[in-house]
């Protein structure tokens, strides 16, 4: 049985992290610093080394994670890790801090490591509640056999409408040619298409349907309606999985990125000691 | 007129399939529509597309209103066909193939563009994964890096090199002050402290050496005469000459004094002097709110000795006794019915009539006789000399004084007491015989003994003085020429009660003077009229007061203790000399110390 991520080994990882910032918050509380507390007292050090580890362990899971079979920790405890410690890591940062920020570099890394760890959350509640909206939304239909539906409908559309008269039929055709589903990123991330040309040709079949007896319009239009249905529900798939993996362009790069602010400031720090 | 529509299929194995049908009639339709001759199932296709009609034996195609129609190349409206002519109708293709034969005309239709696989074409157009968008992560991720390394690290660390760091201010011009902030200051860990801002564009005037934590000799460069907390050899856990000044002193924590205000930091040692030294009379203290004992002002017990004494604390039993050598009761002064001043009459006395601030305000000038006591306290010592006063302060030459005046008396005549001899009241300028001169001379000597033991000699002395016989044996601060018989106590009036503790009046002046001092009811110059730690409270908290200002240790007391030697000797030398302010008494400094 699947076990969330969440919850895996009875909250082993939760547990840890709890323990790493508590002990942290309660060092920090009890310490009386000379001055402010700031990155430079012998507890800033400490919470900055352990910071700085943090960060480079949290980094290597992107390697881990490519390594299948590699390893005796299985993949799952890594990323259970992953996601307790990096979460414990934004306190941590911010005690190392002493809560003070700046316009400097330093709160370059501060903030690249703070989108990266939001980015991180924000990632995990997708994973955590996307793959049930997915398995709704596809009501036990994949993707493909949705597409292989449409085609067929477009055949369906096509034949009907060409016994319609033109207008008629030029929409729908234009439905069966022009529809896209999905397109850039911000296409994707929509979900929807208020220029859908099988929506347009619905709403002029609709519009037009005026007799009981007008058969052939009937028909198309109840395969309109069942496409732009269907057409729904992958745009809304297609916007589901590019947010279950959109958030990693911010949370990669901005890690890396946190990396290098990482470097400097470790190096300016002790070059300027 | 017969027309024959052939009906071309290729198949996709090669070789073809025809369908034949007849048109009869001199027009043919061409549609989707199911009435027209040529018939065309295409969606691309409108219901009645084209006509082609036959006249006088010549075929011609005619477009539809707004249908697309091409012959050959061309878009057209109507057009004539010749054999071998192909128009073109959305996807299909009708060639005029043949002229004459078993047909008037021939005409092969195919359908040369088909709508192709629906599904694939609907896959081809549409782009549902978030990786085909074309946004490279790995390029997002080198750009994202690159932008962080360059911005932050390697584009500072390079202009600094190339531009080198601005010149420490403390070596500018007059009036030259305006410069471009080192590259290398996006580096800084935070906003450096006030008094340090004017240099702080130069990173090198303090970080000297790259990965070097920075050295004393930074700060020493201006802070040279800096001194020590405690004696070090007396107080050896106080000697901080292994410390660094930044282990104290930090740098960077944002627009404040790099001075530490921490209570805790005193407290640690402060709060229990008894654990860490048997050689301190301090008392313990750990906040002034809370953990504070009452002051102990540092008397004078014996001005000859210069020996001090700070065991009574304001208020105590016994209390402090200040041993002044002065008579002066304050109550007699301040009266509301006012003091007789020969000058002016009555007049009622304030403050402010004897105490005035020095120029900082900090602490009141001493009080002189000249300055405050001259206009009432005149020292005439003889009303038929009423020019003549005491020299005041002079006791040292205040017997010859009188003497020179009462010879003087002698020589010239004309003194009016009527009970001094005629030979004195003759008329001023007589001269004497050398026997009257014997005679004047002794009687010149009697008077000014007289005098000067007199209610007018030391009797007006002891009016505010202390006096003491110099015969008695008692150690006299000053060996008076004989025959002087007594002489005055050097007064030693304390202008600083607390020389371990910061006060300044400047800050309190709104405050009315009794506010704190209870001067009106002191009948007695013994009385130390500072005020106790209580009245300090009332207004004053510790560093986490709440309802009170908030005081920490270090706005009264100092650390760097500026009657102690510097921390850092080597470097001393080339400090300005800093003056203790230590100056307790008239006359001279007294110098503060620990119990050895």
């Amino acid at each position: 049985m699947h076990e969330s991520i969440l919850i895996y080994r009875k909250h082993r990882y939760l547990k840890w992290a709890l323990a790493l910032a508590a002990v942290s918050a309660v060092i920090y509380l009890i310490d009386r610093p000379l001055g402010a507390p700031n990155g430079g007292t012998w507890l800033g050090y400490a919470l900055g080394t352990a910071a700085g580890g943090l960060m480079l362990w949290l980094a290597w899971f992107g390697v881990r994670k490519r390594r299948y079979g590699v390893g005796k920790v299985p993949l799952e405890d890594w990323l259970s890790a992953h996601i307790y410690l990096g979460t414990a890591l934004a306190l941590i940062a911010t005690l190392h801090s002493g809560f003070q920020l700046g316009l400097n570099i330093h709160s370059v890394l501060y903030v690249t490591m703070m989108i990266t760890i939001i980015s991180g959350m924000v990632g995990l509640y997708f994973y955590v509640s996307y793959p049930r909206l997915l398995t709704e939304n596809r009501r036990g239909l994949s993707t493909e056999v949705m597409l292989g539906q449409i085609a067929e409908l477009d055949r369906d559309v096509r034949q009907i409408a060409m016994a319609t008269d033109d207008a008629t039929n030029a929409m729908a055709l234009k439905s069966t040619q022009d529809t896209i589903l999905g397109g850039t990123a911000l296409q994707q991330l929509r979900g929807f298409d208020e220029h859908c040309p099988t929506t347009l040709a619905r709403q002029f079949v609709e519009s037009s349907v005026s007799s009981q007896h007008d058969a052939q319009r009937r028909q198309l239009l109840t395969r309109l309606i069942r496409k732009e249905d269907l057409l729904k529900r992958i745009r809304r798939d297609v916007q589901l999985r590019c947010l279950l993996k959109v958030w990693l362009y911010v949370h990669v790069p901005f890690s890396i990125a946190a990396l290098a602010a990482l470097v400097t400031h470790v190096v300016t720090v002790f070059y300027y000691w | 007129m017969r027309t024959l529509i052939r009906h071309v299929t290729r198949k996709s194995r090669g070789g073809t399939a025809v369908r034949d049908e007849v048109a009869e009639g001199e027009k043919i339709l061409a549609g989707r529509g199911n009435d027209c001759a040529i018939h065309l199932p295409d969606p691309r296709v409108m219901l009645h597309h084209a006509d082609l009609t036959i006249r006088d034996g010549k075929l011609y195609v005619l477009a539809a209103p707004g249908a697309d129609l091409r012959v050959g190349d061309s878009l057209t409206q109507i057009s004539k066909l010749d054999v071998g002519s192909k128009i073109r109708i959305g996807p299909y293709e009708i060639e005029f193939a043949e002229k004459g034969g078993d047909f008037d005309f021939t005409l092969h239709v195919e359908l040369v563009l088909a709508l192709g696989d629906d599904l694939e074409k609907l896959v081809a157009r549409s782009r549902i994964h978030i990786d085909r968008i074309g946004l490279s992560m790995r390029a997002w991720v080198w750009l994202l890096a690159s932008v962080v390394l360059i911005g932050t690290f390697v584009a500072p660390f390079v202009f600094n090199l190339l531009v080198g760091p601005p010149p420490d201010k403390l070596s500018l011009a007059p009036g030259k002050q305006h410069y471009v902030a080192a590259p290398t200051k996006v580096w800084t860990s935070g906003s450096i402290s006030a008094a340090h801002k004017f240099f702080g564009d130069s990173c090198e005037s303090c970080h000297e050496k790259p990965f070097v934590p920075v050295r004393d000799r930074a700060c020493l460069t201006c802070h040279a005469g800096v001194q020590n907390h405690a004696q070090p050899a007396i107080f050896p856990f106080a000697d901080l000459s292994e410390r660094t000044c930044q282990s104290c002193h930090k740098e960077h924590q944002g627009n404040v004094t790099i001075v530490l205000g921490d209570e805790g930091f005193c407290a640690d040692c402060h709060k229990d002097m008894g654990a860490r030294t048997t050689r301190s009379t301090l008392a313990n203290a750990s906040d002034f709110g809370l953990h504070h004992p009452e002051f102990r002002p540092t008397m004078v017990k014996d001005p000859a000795l210069h020996s001090m004494d700070r065991s009574r604390s304001i208020g105590g039993t016994p209390p402090p006794v200040e041993n002044s050598g002065l008579k002066f009761p304050h109550d007699k002064h301040l009266r509301t019915t006012g003091v007789k001043d020969p000058g002016r009459g009555v007049v009622t006395l304030q403050c402010a009539d004897c105490h005035t601030p020095n120029e900082t305000g900090e602490t009141m000038q001493a009080v002189s006789f000249e300055q405050n006591c001259h206009s009432c306290h005149i020292l005439r010592f003889d009303t038929f000399v009423p020019d003549r006063e005491l020299a005041h302060g002079k006791p040292d030459e205040v017997f010859k004084q009188v003497r020179d005046v009462y010879d003087a008396l002698a020589m010239r005549g004309g003194y009016e007491e009527p009970t001094a001899p005629a030979l004195l009241r003759r008329k001023p300028g007589e001269p004497l015989s050398p026997v009257e001169k014997v005679t004047a001379t002794n009687w010149a000597a009697s008077k000014t003994a007289d005098v000067f033991n007199g209610r007018f000699g030391r009797g007006l002395c002891e009016e505010c003085h202390r006096t003491f016989d110099t015969n008695t044996g008692k150690p006299t601060p000053t060996a008076l020429p004989e025959p002087k018989p007594w002489s005055i106590e050097p007064p030693t009036v304390t202008t600083l009660w607390m020389p371990k503790a910061y006060f300044t009046h400047a800050r309190h002046a709104d405050v009315p003077c009794a506010e704190c001092h209870a001067a009106k009811a002191s009948t007695s110059s013994t009385d130390v009229l500072i005020p106790g730690i209580a009245i300090c409270q009332s207004c004053h908290g510790g560093e986490k007061a709440a309802d009170r200002v908030p005081s920490t240790c270090v706005s009264c007391h100092r650390f760097h203790r500026k009657d102690l030697e510097p921390m850092r000797p080597e470097k001393a030398d080339a400090a300005p000399h800093i003056l203790p302010r230590e100056r307790t008494f008239a006359g001279g400094t007294l110098p503060m110390w620990e119990k050895p």
